[in-house]
C-alpha cells in the first residue's frame, strides 16, 4: 500500500515527481512529466511523433490530449490528498477548442471541490498561451475506493 | 461493402504514429458500426499497481473508435476534428484483457456528427465504458486531399 506514499513524499522532498508518474505506464508511454512551483503543479506533455493524430497538420491525437488531461487530474489529486492515493475516475469529459500542434502541450488541474467520496476537477490544456488553452475538461473522481492498491 | 469500409478504416488506423505504437487494430466495420481493439502489451502494464490505472488509454481508444465511425457514416472521407468526448467508467478494466471498443456514428448533420462507444472486455454485455463524442465536419474541399486518397484507397478505382 505504501509504495504511494513513499514516492509521493519523497517526490514532495526532492521536487522530482518522475517516481510517481512512472507508476502510471501510459504516462510513461506517452512522455508525461510534472513541475512544481510552488503550490501549482505543471504537467508537460513533450513533443513526440509518437503522439500525433492527424498527420496533415500536423496535430496531436485527440484521445492522446484527453488522456493526458486525465493523468493530470490522477496525478494532481494524488499529491495534494492528506494520505496519497490513486483517485478512481467515475466520468470525464473533454471539449477541444484548438488543434494541438505538433510542439509541448502543457496542463492544469484545479480541484474544485474536494468532499468525503468525491472530487470535482477541472482542467485545462494549452500550448503556446495559457489564455489560448487547446482544450478543458472536468472529471469526477472516486476518493473512498482505494482497494486496488498493491 | 463491409471489406471496402474496413479497408478504409485501416488504412485511417494504420497512417497515425500513436495508434501503431498502442497496435490498435479494426476487428470489424460495416455500414453501422466500428470495433477496435487495444491489446494486451508490456508498455501498459506495471508490476507495482494492477488494473484501471491503465489511466487515459482507455480515453485515447474511446477517441479512436468514435472517430473511425465516421467513415461508414460518410459517404467521403473526411476529416473531422473533434468537438467534444464524454467518458463515463462502470468498471474498472484488468490490464490482463484486450480491450474493445464498439462505436456507431448514429446521427448526421450537415455540420456535425454524433457518436457514441461502448468499451468490454471479456463480455460485451458487461461494458466498463460508455462514451460520446461529436465530431464537426470540415466542410467540403476541406480535407487534405493526399489524406483523403490515403484513406479512400485506390483499389475501387484500378
Amino acid at each position: 500500500m505504501d509504495l504511494l506514499q513513499q514516492r509521493v513524499n519523497q517526490a514532495h522532498a526532492s521536487g522530482d515527481y518522475q517516481p510517481v508518474i512512472d507508476l502510471i505506464p501510459y504516462a510513461g508511454v506517452l512522455g508525461v512529466q510534472c513541475e512544481r512551483f510552488g503550490e501549482e503543479m505543471i504537467f508537460r506533455l513533450p513533443r513526440n511523433v509518437d503522439n500525433i493524430g492527424n498527420p496533415t497538420i500536423p496535430a496531436i491525437h485527440g484521445g492522446v490530449i484527453a488522456s493526458f488531461m486525465e493523468l493530470t487530474a490522477a496525478f494532481q489529486l494524488t499529491l495534494q490528498l492528506e494520505h496519497p492515493a490513486l483517485a478512481k475516475i467515475i466520468d470525464f469529459s473533454v471539449d477541444y477548442m484548438r488543434a494541438g500542434l505538433d510542439r509541448d502541450t502543457f496542463a492544469m488541474c484545479t480541484v474544485e471541490r474536494q468532499g468525503r467520496r468525491v472530487a470535482n476537477c477541472s482542467i485545462i490544456a494549452w500550448q503556446e498561451r495559457k489564455s489560448q488553452p487547446i482544450a478543458s475538461a472536468r472529471g469526477h473522481f472516486l476518493l473512498d475506493s482505494f482497494s486496488s492498491l498493491t | 461493402m463491409s471489406e471496402k469500409i474496413l479497408g478504409k478504416c485501416r488504412r485511417f488506423l494504420g497512417s497515425l504514429a500513436h495508434m501503431r505504437k498502442l497496435q490498435m487494430q479494426v476487428i470489424k466495420a460495416d455500414e453501422k458500426s466500428v470495433t477496435v481493439v487495444l491489446p494486451v502489451q508490456d508498455q501498459l502494464l506495471s508490476s507495482e499497481l494492477d488494473t484501471y490505472m491503465h489511466g487515459g488509454v482507455l480515453t485515447t481508444l474511446v477517441d479512436t473508435a468514435t472517430s473511425l465511425s465516421t467513415i461508414p457514416a460518410l459517404k467521403e472521407y473526411e476529416l473531422c476534428p473533434t468537438l467534444d468526448l464524454r467518458i463515463d467508467y462502470m468498471s474498472a478494466p484488468v490490464t490482463s484483457q484486450p480491450m474493445y471498443a464498439h462505436a456507431e456514428c448514429y446521427r448526421v448533420t450537415r455540420n456535425v456528427l454524433f457518436t457514441r462507444a461502448t468499451v468490454y472486455q471479456e463480455n460485451p454485455s458487461k461494458p466498463v465504458a460508455y462514451a460520446i463524442s461529436t465530431f464537426m465536419r470540415p466542410g467540403a474541399g476541406n480535407t487534405d486531399l493526399a489524406f483523403k486518397a490515403l484513406v479512400d484507397g485506390v483499389e475501387e478505382t484500378v
